[in-house]
């Protein structure tokens, strides 16, 4: 493990009583990255994040940060990371300033060097208007900033933060995401989300967890690239009902130049469905029709649409025979509507 | 031990946040001045005596049923429930401090309490009115008992409020356990003889009750102060065992 290696995982598992939360999660944060951890609810982000700083303790495996093991040098994993909690839970009696301080005492930082970083803090979080204020009396994107305040206090060298968006109102957001830009210069953060878009923003690295594994991991153009296919349904009949065997369609579908995936969708008696994957930069669906012309087919469908991160996201962490039955039942629901609307 | 100082002092300053303080020390300041001087016997001045011994009657009844629940039932049950504790333990604190600092704020705020109902004493009796020649090693022994009593009985507290994330059930604990272990002592005496001394070993009541009568005995002492290591010990168990859950 090299020394800059902030942030290693190895093999962390975590059962709460038969349930496995997390199943062998290995991944290395380095030196100045800031990475995106993303994932459904109940994916495993915070209970990976809670086994980092020390909450709570994994069932097995190996974690170190800044080079110090969770469980022999626990105090010391805690000194060297700021950590803000899902929902920012603070003491709502204490005003901004007190909590601020508070949080310096439990560090121990001498009043010179509070009175320094609480000028810094207040400043990049945004809390001078607030500094006296109770936090009951605070909306939940200012709790939020609260949080993070604490977290920054001692100048941490890595922050782990769990959805510190989720609160912020957009304007709110994207200061954050400039912000954490700004510092993930020089630290080291980890920090979770719903949102492709803000690792997008902020974040040269994604992680990508599903039901307690990592499903992918890597540099955002990397996953980028994933995201940038265009697919193609189409839904092709053979001649006046001659029975057309499923392959040689799949055969002739993949021949057409750019089409890199032709995946199987349902099919009925009207005919075969099938799903196209190709490059962003060329439009097939000229190519699939004159195929269908050349061939004598009756194309009873065709259609493009771009698949976004979040397409990825999803395809990712509920795999495709969910996918497939939730667009299922979306066309369910669409032709339910449908009736209702006629009758109506 | 920093840590500690923190820990307590952000209690502290919560209870006087809070009503927690003022309705502890108020609720009990009022109940004293009227058990003291119309209950039981007509009061203080039917008695006749120059004696505190009422004092000591009812504080335990006070610190019972309203004081060290109250003060107990929200300090680690509430920061449980609104998930702060998350961010206090993430914080370079060691569990033990978290157990201590908040135990020592507790203690601080009865303290406060039983410091509160000297005046009764001292105004009656030394300044500005002398109303008699008062012994003082009873009150002094008896303080010194409300004190243990406090401080295995916040023990107590501590303990259910670390196992649960409800305040109110914390509560009840607390108040149940108290009342059980305070008044079983009333029965020593009627039951049989090897039950009664068992009964008599385990009571507040009757380990309280030398005190009370100026007799400090080094047993009653340790008795109280082992409740309340027993009662802490677990009580760190409890928070630790978020861990492994």
């Amino acid at each position: 493990m090299s020394s800059d290696v902030m942030i290693y995982a190895n093999d962390l598992t975590k059962n709460f009583g038969s349930f496995r939360a997390l199943d062998k999660i290995n991944f290395e944060v380095r030196r100045g990255e800031v990475v995106g951890f993303l994932g459904p609810n109940g994916a495993g982000k915070s209970t990976t994040m809670r086994i980092l700083t020390c909450f709570i303790a994994p069932s097995g495996g190996v974690a170190k940060i800044n080079g110090h093991d969770i469980f022999d040098d626990t105090l010391e994993v805690r000194r060297s990371v700021g950590y803000l909690p899902q929902r920012a839970p603070l003491y709502l009696e204490m005003s901004v300033l007190e909590y601020l301080r508070f949080a310096a005492d439990i560090r121990q930082l001498d009043d010179a060097t509070f009175k320094k970083r609480a000028r810094n803090v207040v400043e990049v979080c945004g809390l001078a208007q607030v500094l006296g204020k109770e936090i009951r009396h605070l909306s939940h994107g200012y709790r939020q900033r609260v949080g993070l305040g604490q977290a920054l206090i001692h100048d941490p060298p890595i922050l782990i933060l769990d959805e510190p968006t989720s609160d912020l109102d957009p304007n709110e957001k994207a200061e954050f995401l400039d912000y954490l830009k700004q510092i993930g210069k020089q630290r080291t953060v980890l920090l979770s989300t719903h949102n492709l878009a803000e690792v997008e923003i902020a974040c040269s690295r994604a992680i990508i967890v599903s039901s307690g594994r990592i499903v992918a991991d890597g540099a955002l153009d990397d996953i980028r690239a994933k995201a940038g296919k265009i697919r193609y349904v189409t839904s092709i009949q053979g001649e006046a009902g001659r029975a057309l065997p499923r392959s040689e369609l799949q055969a002739a579908l993949s021949g057409i130049r750019g089409v890199t995936r032709v995946a199987d969708l349902a099919s009925d008696e009207a005919g075969h469905s099938f799903e196209l994957s190709s490059n962003r930069d060329i439009d097939l669906r000229r190519d699939i029709f004159r195929l269908a012309v050349d061939k004598g087919w009756t194309l009873l469908e065709l259609h493009r649409d771009t698949q976004t991160l979040e397409d990825v996201f999803r395809e990712l962490t509920i795999g495709d025979e969910r996918r497939n039955r939730s667009l299922g039942s979306n066309g369910q629901s669409q032709r339910h509507h449908m009736e209702q609307s006629v009758q109506g | 031990m920093q840590n500690i100082k923190t820990i307590a002092r952000r209690e502290m300053r919560a209870y006087f946040d809070s009503l927690v303080a003022y309705v502890v020390i108020g609720g009990s300041m009022l109940g004293l001045g009227i058990f003291f001087f119309l209950f039981q016997q007509g009061g203080f001045w039917q008695v006749d005596r120059a004696t505190m011994a009422r004092m000591f009657e009812f504080m335990p009844w006070a610190l019972t049923l309203l004081v060290i629940p109250l003060i107990t039932m929200r300090l680690l049950a509430d920061e449980k429930r609104s998930g702060t504790l998350e961010l206090l333990i993430t914080m370079p604190v060691k569990d033990s401090d978290v157990i201590l600092g908040k135990y020592f704020a507790a203690l601080g705020l009865a303290t406060v309490l039983l410091l509160a109902t000297l005046i009764y004493p001292i105004a009656m009796f030394v300044w500005p009115w002398h109303i008699g020649a008062l012994d003082w090693g009873p009150v002094f022994a008896g303080y010194l008992g409300l004190f243990l009593f406090s401080a295995a009985g916040i023990a107590i507290g501590l303990l259910y409020s670390s196992i649960t994330d409800s305040q109110i059930i914390a509560f009840f604990l607390t108040v149940t356990t108290l009342l059980f272990i305070y008044f079983i002592g009333s029965l020593a005496e009627t039951v049989h003889h090897a039950v009664g001394d068992v009964i008599s070993f385990v009571s507040f009541q009757s380990r309280f009750h030398p005190f009370a009568r100026g007799l400090v005995d080094t047993r009653d002492v340790l008795y109280f102060l082992s409740i309340t290591a027993i009662c802490l010990l677990i009580a760190f168990r409890s928070l630790e065992s978020r861990k492994w859950s």
